[in-house]
Formats: C-alpha cells, structure tokens, sequence
C-alpha cells in the first residue's frame, strides 16, 4: 500500500501554467472545465506588493466528502487513497459537486460524467510514472510521491518544511499540501 | 468531518469498486497492444529549443515533455512546448500552398500543388532578379535553423538583405558580450549568491534550464535576487528586493553602482589589471554618476544604491549581473548592456563559480584534453558567403552607423523605408519564414503600405498569420514535430549535441524548411554551392560520416559525455578535471588555475572596458555614456511590452488550448494614475504619439509605476483567417519609433504615450 501525496511549492512555482496544459493533454480535458488550474494573485498596494500562486484541484481527502454522499458509489479511493469515478456506475446527479469544499469536480460538457483530478491514476501511475503536471514543471514546483516510503524525495520535503493542508479545519485530511509563499513586498 | 460508520463503510465497499475498475481498465489496456513510441526531439514553440520527448500512440502526438537524458531540464515543458501537439493538430493551420487570386490582403486564396506555387515563386524570383538585380528581394525569418537554410537561399541568389529577428530581440547582448569579453559567456545561476536583474524575465519569458536554476536561486533564503524592473513581473514576485526602476533608466543605476565601487575602491583589482584593459576610461565615465545624481533619473534612493553597491561586492564573485535577452528598452540599451558587462568585469566574476563563464564545446574539450576525445562538427553550408553588394541597412559596411552589425541579421526596421523610399535602391520582392513582421517590428502601417508596393512577397508559416495574410504566395511549412532537421551544438558546461527528429510524417505533405529550399534552389538552378541533397546528407556531412553519433542522435536526441564541469579560475574544478585528464596538467599555472586558457577574442586580446574600435567609428560610443535614456519623450506614459509564458511573440495567440489560457491582452495602469484620469477597470482607451495610435483596454492594477503602461506582447492581430485572434488586443508596433538604438541598432520597445478615454 501506499500513499500517494503532491505538495505544491508556491515559493518555486512561477504560475506558467504549463501543468495545466500538461493536465489538458495527458487527460483529454474537454474546453471550458479543468482537473486542474494555477492562480495568480497580486496583493498590496504600491510598491509593498506580493504574488501568491495556488493551485486548484482534487485535493484528495482520505475523508472524502464526494465519496461520502456519492449515491450509486461511483465516487471510491483506491487503496492508495487515490479519489477516482468510476464512470460506470456514476449518474452524474452531482451530490459530490455541491459536496466538495475545494470546488474540483465538474460535469463533462461531452460524456456528462463527472470529472476531476486522478493524479493520472490510469494512464501515468499505473505505468510508474508521475502525473503529468509534477512531470512538466518547470521549476520543479510539485513533488508527488509516496509518503509511507521513508526515502521518498516526497517524504524528505514533508519532514524538511512545514505543509499546510487547504482548508485544514473540515478534517478532510487533503493529500494535496502546499508550502506557502514567503515571497513578495520590496526591501524597506 | 468526523468518520462516521457510513462513510467507513462506504470506503470498504469502494475498495469492492476497485477491483472492478482495474478490471475493466485491464480490457482498456488494449493500450498494450497499441504501437507507443517516445521520440526524441527539439522544441519550436518558442526561440529557446529545449530538448524534449514526444509520446506518439498509434501515429498520432499525444503528450509532449523534456528529453530527461538533458539533465538541466529532464521532463520538464513550459506551456507552450506542451502545446506543440495541439499545434500540429489545430484545425487552422495551413497544410496546402495557397495562391493569392484578391488584392493584397484581402484573404482570398485558391489552393495549389507544391509543384505549382514553388515553380511560380521561382519565376517571380528570376524575373525581379533579371530585372532589378538580386538585391531587390529582402529575407526575413526567425532565428534558428530555418534562418540558416533561408540565408543560404539568399547567398545562392545573390541578396546581401538578410534578416533575423535579432535587432527587435537579443542583438544587445550579443553584440556587447561579443565585443567586451570577444565572445559569448553563460551564467551560473544555480551556485551564485547574489544576482542582479534587469527585467530578465525568466519566470514569464521562459528558458528551461536557466528557469529552473534561477527559481531554485530564488527560493534560497542565503542567496539575494534583486530585481530592478517598472513593473511588478513573474521575476519581480520571487524576488528578495524589486525595486520599481522608472522606464529606461537602468544604466543610470548600473553607472551610480560602479562609481560607488570605483570611489571606495571595492572592485577585484587584480583581475582588471590582468584581464582588462580601459579601467581609466571607466573611471572618468562614472566621474559625476553618483548614487545622488542617479535618484531623479531612477526614482532610486542613493542609500540604496550605496547599500546595494556594498552587498554586491561582499558576495562577489559569486554575483551575477545579468545582461538579460530582449533588451530594447531604449536607444542607450547597448550602453546599458556596455555597463553590466563591465559591472560584472569589476567583480571579477569570470570563470569563477557562481559568476559568468565561457560555453566549452568540442573543440575546446579536445584542446584541454590533449586528445580527440568529442566529435566535432563540419559545416555543410561553408561555400555560401553573404554577398559584399550595399545592404538596404548599411551593416557591416564602412562608413555607415551600422557598421557593427552582423550582415546575416540586419536592422528591421529599415526594411519598410527602404522599399517606401527606393532608397538605396529599389526593393521589389520579400521572402519570409515564420517571422510575422507586423506585430513585431515598429511601425506596422508603414510596413503594410510598403508590403503592397511589392512585385512579390513569399511566406512561408504554419499559419496564415498576419504577414503571409499579404503575400502572394504561401507555403505551408511542417511543424517541428514532422521534420527532421540537423544536428546542433548544445554544450555548456560540457560538449553536447542535440538534433531535431520527426515525430510523425508530415500532414498532407507539408514541407520543411531545409526541403523548400533546397527545391526552389534547385528549380532556379541556383542550387551549385549545395553539399547536399537530403536532411541525412546534410546530417552525415555535419557528422563527418560519424555514423554512431546521427544514430545516438535519432535513438536519444541529445548526446553528451560525462565530463568534470571546469571553470578556468576554480582551483579545485581544475584539479579533478586533470584528475581525469592527465594531459590537462600542461595547462595548469602556478596557481593551480588554468587562466592561460582565458582567451578574448578582442583586438587588445582583453577584456574591453573601453572599445577603441567603436570609439574610432562612433565617437563618443567607446566609452560609458550617458546619452538617449529617455523614453518618454514628452508624453506622460512610457508604454512598456513584455513577454507571457503562455504566448510566443506573435505566433501562438490563436492556437486553442493557448487561446484558452490566455485570449486577450489588457494595458496595465496603476490604479491612482488611472483615478487621476478618471479612467476605470475595463475602459477601451486611445494610445497616442507622433507614430501612430491605438486602441487597448484597462486592465487597473498596483503592479505598475504610475508613470508606466504595460502590454503583453503579440495581440492586435489583424489576419482574418485566424479569427479567434483577429483584431483583438493591442498591437504595440502601430505606435513604437522605427529609430534605432546607438551600436548595435536594437528596436527599442519602450514608447512615450498619452492616453486617450476612446
């Protein structure tokens, strides 16, 4: 068993967006939704500014609220606490839409399934590879790994730096952590 | 959320699901049985080429990412190199020559065979040549090899008017680095401990490999990136200090920092007594360049410079002031760019870890090791020499303010006056490929007029982009995921190449650069000084015959050795490269360094603080100067442009998954200046000056000088073919002064402008 777990360095991601376009591609996003988005966001006044970049997508709870309301149990984790739909048996009646604190599911516009973020559980992970999105970084932004594997770089980054968690009081417990932005504002 | 036993029950039964779905994706596993296949290759999308992988199932390009045997990028793509897929596959581009049948620019085209549209661009070439001479056809492309193939067409008919994009891009850099230190130099971002910015926007113009280390710089907390840019950028927002310089004024600060060095004597004497020559040049230069006197020009406080003087020379040499990429800023960029090659001279930086450092090919790796240890390169293309008859520019010839620059890349904002004018000479015809003169070359109106005055205009592109939206006949080229192209150098630290290969058969037969060419060449019988006939000819000459090295280039796409990193004045980088090669040990000095392989390609054979060469040609320019740094001339704004990662100049603002990402370009103002103006979020305004005007729209922020507007660059298309990016966004170069820069005759992108409420 493992447990698969991304942090997000904001301090080292630039925003380029090229997860995205990674994400768009491996996963055959259909226009106008997305498993996956950076945001960018200036803050302050003049000259005393700052530019946070976060990330948008499943965060993969192990208490999983899409899970928990999923009628028809489409919406499962795998055993590495992987959240994934399995289209079969999904009706697309959009519980776990409204469930979802992190606003990461959305309908396909083309199958009317719901989609969202697998850490390319199919088509990379299974074939022992890294999402699309940690693969492309350019600055090597995402690091995704196994958490229980002590030697993991994933492992050695979360004993090294304080993660946060988003929205860490709904006790979702998110696998998805992010190591804050320190950086911005202008030498005074 | 507490667990409840629902929810525990719920996963247990997921965990049933599991076993289903991994089932079902077992029968889906016809994946298997699918032909997958990872080619190596070259990037396109933008002009930085990194090395990268494409995963191609069953004939058709499904993911894009780095090459991970080049160890500085691995995996990693920006954006746009992960779009090159959906490039090749966008419905809009172009995949069968195109005849014009309307007027010029009005976008009727009827569809022809290859045979057809190049025998026809051969007549109108022989035809203007017979009649007009052969310099009456001028040749503009981007840089790279479809530059090269494109200046070998051009020798073979016998035009000396030769473009690159080079004088509105990277031509300062160039030029300075090649005259003060006699060739290029690299940067050592990833051991540096300060690092000095000028707006080199690395986080939103992106280079893989130089992206990567200067993000890991920046997130260091022992090393310092100080960033001097008027606009809060990608690199500003990771920066430990931004200081909000004002437009164009950067020399100013970079003259203030070296009297402080100069006046408390804190710069590496030795190093410029050895290596240099021209200090006293210097030190009358910055005489009156004090941190006071630069504080009205920059809007930078004196004791900030004083401070920042200090930090700098307590890291040296493991600082790094970088001279950037696109410098055009102002007409004094090449005194600008002057001032930081020497900045860095005074720190003696050269060849130290941490600082700046010569690439070291082949050739050089051979020499040090005393054997024939790397495979160099032969040129196929040495029989074709650029003719010695007058440019439309003057570069490269006596007498002329642009004597300096290189007559393979010229001046292209000359282009247009020249063919309005007929001065020099007349200009009766153009060939382009994949350059798109109208959004990145000042002075678009005049451009269109001139393109009009024209007997014939050929483009070559992917799209039917702005500038082929004028030609008479366009060809379509394949992209670069269906060519395969030559072997190219790719050392750095250590000898490597690296070479463009197919990663499908070309749509519908779309051509490359290198087969257009070599066809029209041949068809005009003009083809004489061509070595070869095919793309693996060209490769097995380059190669010469080193069959093993094409064939790791085809299986692998980069090809490297592992060979010690050697900085000439590192004494224990020195060591165990000789550890390694033996034969190296000659070159050892006394001080376990190998300076004696520090070798300037200058006239004084040193490093050229004052260039006595320029100084003869134009006076005044040897030396530091403070000359031509303003850039407002008169108005209340300077406009500024600058790159986005999720664009490409002017080429990618229309393909879909690009578009998506980013369909529009707004102005940037600063919120006060813009409620002193009365104007709000969204308002369509006017931009204005003596060249022109245009419209754009508000985009209100606090990431800007109040004295500043900004602009991505590449909107403001006006080709109607490509209508996701007709006539949206704002054009920059309606409204930019065709007058060059001083030197090295750079576009300057930096324009004085009021704003009008529209």
């Amino acid at each position: 068993m493992k447990k698969f777990v991304m942090i997000h360095n904001e301090n080292l991601c630039i925003g380029c967006q090229a997860c995205s376009v990674a994400c768009r591609n491996e996963n055959k996003v259909p226009d106008d939704v997305y498993r996956l988005q950076v945001h960018i966001k200036m803050s302050g006044t003049f000259p005393h500014l700052k530019s946070d970049y976060t990330r948008h997508s499943c965060v993969m709870c192990e208490d999983s609220p899409c899970v928990s309301v999923c009628p028809t149990g489409a919406s499962f984790k795998t055993e590495n606490g992987i959240t994934l739909i399995d289209d079969r048996l999904c009706v697309s009646c959009k519980y776990c839409i409204l469930a979802c604190p992190y606003d990461a599911r959305f309908v396909d516009p083309i199958t009317k399934a719901i989609g969202k973020c697998t850490f390319c559980y199919e088509n990379r992970l299974l074939e022992g590879k890294e999402p699309a999105c940690v693969s492309v970084c350019p600055t090597d932004a995402l690091v995704f790994g196994d958490a229980l594997d002590q030697n993991s770089e994933v492992s050695k980054l979360i004993a090294k730096k304080s993660i946060e968690y988003p929205k860490a009081y709904l006790n979702t417990k998110p696998r998805l952590g992010f190591i804050k932005n320190t950086k911005g504002g202008r030498y005074e | 959320m507490a667990i409840s036993r629902r929810s525990f029950l719920k996963t247990s039964t997921a965990i049933g699901t599991l076993a289903a779905f991994e089932l079902n994706l077992g029968a889906k596993s016809s994946l298997i049985n699918q032909s997958s296949k990872l080619v190596p290759s070259v990037c396109e999308m933008c002009s930085t080429r990194c090395p990268i992988e494409a995963q191609v199932i069953d004939g058709k390009c499904n993911f894009i990412q780095g090459n991970p045997k080049f160890n500085a990028n691995k995996t990693s793509v920006c954006a746009r190199g992960g779009a090159g897929l959906n490039q090749l596959y966008d419905p809009k581009r172009i995949v069968t020559p195109l005849i014009r049948v309307g007027q010029r620019g009005e976008n009727k085209w009827r569809e022809a065979s290859w045979k057809e549209a190049l025998e026809l661009c051969a007549k109108k070439l022989d035809e203007i040549k017979q009649k007009y001479g052969p310099q009456s056809v001028v040749f503009t492309s981007k840089s790279g090899e479809s530059h090269t193939q494109m200046t070998n067409f051009a020798c073979a008919y016998g035009s000396p008017n030769i473009f690159s994009h080079w004088s509105c891009c990277p031509i300062t850099y160039n030029m300075v680095l090649s005259h003060t230190y006699g060739s290029g130099l690299s940067r050592d971002y990833a051991n540096a401990k300060y690092i000095v910015n000028f707006g080199h926007n690395l986080f939103e113009g992106l280079v893989i490999s130089d992206t990567k280390k200067l993000a890991k710089f920046a997130s260091k907390e022992d090393a310092k990136l100080l960033v001097l840019d008027p606009r809060f950028s990608g690199v500003a927002a990771k920066a430990d200090e931004w200081l909000p310089v004002k437009p164009g004024t950067d020399l100013a600060f970079l003259m203030a920092l070296i009297h402080v060095w100069i006046r408390d004597e804190k710069y590496d004497k030795k190093f410029i007594e050895e290596y240099t020559i021209g200090i006293d040049e210097v030190i009358k230069s910055v005489k009156e360049t004090s941190p006071k006197w630069q504080e009205n020009i920059t809007g930078i406080k004196a004791k900030d410079v004083e401070r920042i003087a200090d930090e700098i020379w307590a890291k040296a040499p493991q600082v790094i002031i970088d001279w950037g990429h696109k410098t055009t800023t102002t007409k004094a960029e090449y005194q600008r760019t002057r001032a930081i090659a020497i900045a860095n001279a005074l720190m003696g930086n050269l060849e130290k870890r941490g600082g700046i450092f010569f690439g070291k090919d082949a050739k050089t790796f051979n020499k040090l090791c005393g054997e024939e240890l790397f495979p160099t390169l032969a040129n196929p293309d040495a029989a074709f020499k650029i003719p010695k008859t007058q440019r439309i520019d003057g570069c490269g010839e006596e007498g002329h303010k642009h004597f300096f620059i290189s007559r393979k890349h010229g001046v292209l904002m000359d282009i247009a006056p020249a063919i309005l004018s007929q001065k020099p000479y007349p200009i009766k015809g153009w060939v382009n490929t994949r350059f798109n003169h109208l959004i990145n070359v000042a002075g678009t109106k005049d451009t269109i007029k001139a393109i009009k005055e024209l007997d014939f205009v050929v483009s070559i592109d992917v799209y039917l982009n702005d500038f082929s939206n004028l030609a008479d006949v366009v060809l379509p080229e394949a992209t670069y995921l269906e060519r395969d192209e030559s072997i190219q150098n790719k050392s750095g630290t250590a000898p490597g190449y690296y070479m463009r290969n197919k990663a499908i058969e070309p749509i519908a037969g779309t051509k490359s650069g290198y087969e257009i060419f070599r066809e029209l060449a041949r068809l005009m019988k003009i083809d004489q000084n061509y070595t070869w006939n095919t793309i693996n000819e060209y490769r097995m000459i380059q190669a010469k015959g080193n069959d093993k090295l094409v064939a790791d280039l085809i299986k692998d796409g980069y090809v490297n050795w592992k060979v010690p990193q050697v900085y000439y004045r590192e004494k224990s980088y020195v060591s165990k490269f000789v550890e390694k090669y033996s034969n190296a040990a000659q070159f050892v000095d006394e001080n376990g360094q190998m300076s004696s392989q520090i070798k300037f390609k200058t006239p004084s054979g040193k490093i050229e603080l004052f260039l006595a060469s320029i100084e003869e040609k134009l006076p005044g320019e040897g030396s530091l100067n403070t000359n031509n740094m303003d850039v407002y001339g008169g108005h209340e704004f300077c406009l500024m442009t600058g790159k986005t990662a999720i664009h490409t100049n002017g080429h990618t603002q229309s393909l879909p998954i690009l578009n998506n990402l980013m369909s529009f370009s707004p102005l940037w103002i600063n919120t006060k200046a813009a409620k002193q103006k009365n104007l709000k979020d969204g308002d369509k305004v006017i931009l204005k000056n003596e060249f022109g005007e245009v419209e754009a729209t508000l985009m209100l922020t606090e990431g800007i000088r109040e004295d500043t507007l900004f602009l991505y660059h590449g909107f403001g298309h006006i080709t109607p073919d490509l209508t996701r990016s007709n006539m949206i966004g704002t054009n920059q170069s309606v409204i930019l002064n065709p007058a060059d820069g001083v030197v090295c005759g750079t576009m300057v992108t930096n324009v004085g402008v009021d704003i009008i409420k529209a």
